[in-house]
């Protein structure tokens, strides 16, 4: 078990005298590429055991675990995808398909791939525009546009569909793809529910109150705005220093005046050789 | 657009207590430049790591043999085994995957990698760099949106590793002006983007009531947004007219007479304009003048409180420019609410002339395209012309590749060995029967490579033939694999094409193209 200390980060001299502790990562000197590693991190995980769920997961997976309409926004990585785990378990638990769309086929390959090891093969299927596996499955894994086309095409596909979820969601506004995810929320059976998985939007409500029209039921939102390890951004300058907001943008605004000083400068510069050539010109005439 | 890269190596020696880094960078090349650069002056891994990387690497290589051979990956492997890795597009599916296997298990400190990376799976680092925060979006260069940069820089701070996710965003010397700042709190609103394509009405014309397809175009969020601006932009209205009602009430009933100090003030500004010399020579300035002495003298000027009077007028001015404006934006906003239906109309139109439908009525034609999802006029053409079902299945293969396609700039296929005029005819054909380009979007280009998949090449048989990474030609394939699975959907009343369409799926879904899971 590796030591939880607040300080991450060892320094070389460190390294040396520590070898042992910080598991053999000594420094190198290995032939060419020994140039720069003179200093070198060592990871400490600081890990806390099992995470815990986040007050809005447990609000979120209550909701949809009672059969609401949910939609769910919050920030990258703080764990959506957990929520739409825990209605899995419960759909298929009543018998129910649950169908998981998502925004790229990569995506798909990658969520159908963790089904399958969390609920075994059997009950994981996926499709997608060019590869179809276990389509019947009570789980399947299809990208947003065969999920529209199902609502058309083969609607009784959809006869046991309790639920869809419809994972990053916010792609409602891309300019060319956005109308599959429009056409299916139009377009889902009746009795088909909705998890909606979003990042951090403005106009959640605004679609949570759109979907309520459209499909006459109820919405309920579960918005997180507080990521789950904050973010710190520094800007780092031509002369690589790290700034703060507000030096960056002193700085910006500094090498923007620099350039524009010697654009200026050019131009006059220009403009006086024009001028001389011109001269010269007229004092050889 | 070749810019001097900045080495990054000064940048990875400032923060190199918080690794491992995505590095984003927004172009291909310049991720492998990037990476050798960093590869020049950095070594991250320890011996045994090294040993735990290059086994890792045969054992992929073990699959696909050729994965480091071609286009200069060689430098790839060895940058891997100095923990330094890139990851774009172009990358075959297994180096893609080996790539992202190394970067999970922690065996890649720096990574240099486009958009996607950040789009796909969670790929937690300790820091995320950003080299420019400008983006091709297929158009044009422009600066990140608020939503797109948090999706990224998201991707630092590890849940249970690191206290805060660091995000270095690099000020350009060149070009400062193109620094990115961007606020969480600002992340950009969803706005409706449905567009009404061949399909749609396809679908809404063989599936739906009438009721429903008045929901969907009425009721699409698009349309509900604008019913909300226009019913805020409504309101908004409502509330100036209001207002002007009440600061009429500042007038007294003399307000339109020539005693009111307003009006006054008004006729002696005109004295003052047509007395100065620019105007007292004119035809009629006399007369007006002594007009006005007139007025002024017939009446009495009232001796009211004139100053409330003079605000309320101002008041009442700055107003109806809003209301002018508002009303303006009440008009385009009703006209928008229209412009579904419009579309919808217009698309049967084009459909019924091409002879589809009539009306609810589907033809043979009508009945194909409603199971195609891309290129539904042109794909259906095609069927109908009689060239699929004539031409060599090798050949078909080829022209399939060009649907929906448009080649980049730089792009070099070898020419295919088959004649493509047909195409362009065809596709001239049905320009002149008025179909929108943008429904016939077709290219040659691609053709060599699957009419030569098809004829059992390998795979290095294409990357030598043309400038095409990996990860494009698999793409290329695929989409045309999606594709023919929507053909032969289609073509469910014709088994003999049916038949043809699926034996060069088949041919094609072979080898290093098939899906990776």
């Amino acid at each position: 078990m590796p030591q939880a200390t607040n300080d991450n980060i060892i320094h070389m001299d460190e390294i040396k005298s520590n070898k042992k502790q910080s598991k053999g990562r000594g420094p190198r000197v290995q032939g060419r590429n020994k140039k720069r590693p003179e200093r070198h991190q060592v990871q400490q995980q600081t890990d806390t055991g099992p995470i815990e769920l986040d007050k809005f997961q447990v609000k979120a997976i209550e909701a949809v675990l009672n059969g609401n309409n949910v939609l769910v926004a919050a920030p990258t990585g703080t764990g959506k995808t957990l929520i739409a785990e825990k209605l899995a378990e419960k759909v298929m638990g009543e018998g129910k398909g649950l169908v998981y769309t998502s925004p790229l086929k990569a995506l798909s390959n990658q969520k159908y791939a963790d089904f399958k090891k969390m609920f075994g093969d059997e009950k994981v299927g996926l499709v997608t525009g060019d590869i179809t596996i276990n389509g019947d499955a009570p789980l399947t894994v299809m990208t947003t546009e065969i999920f529209r086309n199902k609502c058309f095409e083969d609607i009784e596909d959809l006869e046991n569909t309790a639920y869809v979820v419809f994972d990053e969601i916010h792609y409602l506004d891309d300019p060319h793809r956005g109308t599959a995810w429009e056409e299916a929320i139009l377009f889902a059976p009746d009795q088909v529910k909705i998890l909606g998985l979003s990042a951090t939007v403005p106009n959640v409500r605004e679609m949570a109150t759109w979907i309520g029209e459209v499909r006459q039921c109820e919405v309920l939102v579960v918005e997180e705005f507080k990521r789950a390890v904050p973010l710190e951004i520094q800007w780092i300058d031509p002369e690589n220093d790290l700034l703060s907001k507000t030096q960056a943008k002193r700085q910006v605004r500094k090498l923007v005046d620099k350039q524009k000083g010697s654009i200026q400068q050019l131009r006059q510069q220009h403009d006086k050789k024009k001028r001389n050539q011109t001269n010269q010109q007229r004092r050889g005439k | 657009m070749a810019r001097a890269l900045k080495d990054p190596s000064e940048i990875i020696d400032v923060i190199q207590d918080t690794l491992p880094a995505l590095y984003f960078v927004f172009g291909r090349a310049k991720t492998e430049e990037m990476a050798f650069e960093l590869g020049k002056q950095w070594d991250f891994t320890t011996y045994e790591e090294k040993q735990i990387v290059k086994s890792r690497i045969k054992e992929a290589e073990k699959e696909n043999p050729e994965m480091f051979v071609h286009r200069d990956r060689a430098m790839l492997k060895k940058l891997l085994v100095q923990g330094i890795g890139y990851h774009h597009a172009g990358l075959s599916p297994a180096l893609k995957r080996l790539v992202e296997g190394l970067y999970e298990t922690k065996l890649i400190w720096v990574l240099f990698c486009t958009e996607t990376f950040a789009a796909g799976v969670n790929f937690p680092a300790a820091s995320a760099v950003f080299e420019s925060c400008r983006k091709w979006d297929g158009r044009e260069f422009r600066q990140l949106l608020n939503r797109e940069f948090f999706q990224m820089a998201g991707r630092a701070g590890r849940r249970g590793f690191d206290e805060q996710g660091n995000v270095y965003i690099q000020i350009n010397e060149k070009y400062p002006d193109e620094t990115g700042f961007f606020n969480e709190s600002k992340v950009e609103m969803v706005q409706g983007r449905l567009t009404v394509s061949p399909n749609t009405v396809l679908s809404l014309l063989m599936w739906k009531s009438d009721e429903e397809i008045e929901h969907f175009l009425k009721s699409n969020f698009s349309a509900f947004q604008k019913r909300r601006l226009l019913k805020q932009t409504s309101q908004k209205i409502e509330e100036y007219q209001k207002e002007i009602e009440n600061l009429n009430k500042h007038f007294c009933e003399e307000k339109h007479s020539y005693s009111c100090p307003l009006i006054r003030k008004k006729l002696k500004r005109e004295l003052k304009k047509l007395k100065s010399r620019r105007y007292r020579e004119r035809h009629g300035t006399q007369a007006r003048i002594q007009e006005i002495y007139q007025l002024l003298d017939s009446m009495q000027k009232n001796k009211c409180k004139k100053v409330n009077c003079f605000d309320a007028s101002r008041g009442i001015k700055d107003i109806e420019s809003k209301l002018d404006f508002l009303k303006y934006k009440r008009k385009q906003l009703q006209a928008d609410a229209k412009q579904y239906t419009t579309d919808f109309y217009k698309m049967r139109d084009l459909l019924g002339n091409l002879g589809y439908i009539d009306g609810r009525t589907f033809y043979p034609r009508g009945k194909f395209a409603l199971y195609l999802h891309i290129q539904e006029v042109f794909i259906t053409e095609l069927i109908f012309s009689g060239l699929i079902e004539d031409l060599p299945g090798d050949v078909v293969a080829g022209i399939l590749a060009g649907v929906d396609y448009t080649p980049g700039r730089r792009e070099h296929v070898q020419p295919p060995p088959y004649d493509i005029d047909v195409i362009n005819e065809l596709r001239a054909q049905l320009m002149r029967m008025k179909v929108p380009e943008e429904h016939l979007t077709w290219s040659p280009v691609p053709g060599y490579i699957t009419y030569a998949w098809y004829n059992g090449e390998d795979f290095e048989h294409l990357l030598n033939n043309c400038s095409l990474q990996e990860g494009d030609i698999v793409s290329i394939i695929r989409r045309e694999i999606d594709l023919l699975r929507q053909m032969e959907k289609a073509a469910a009343e014709n088994p003999a094409l049916q038949e043809k369409l699926r034996d060069i799926r088949r041919t094609l879904d072979r080898d290093q193209v098939r899906v990776l899971f």
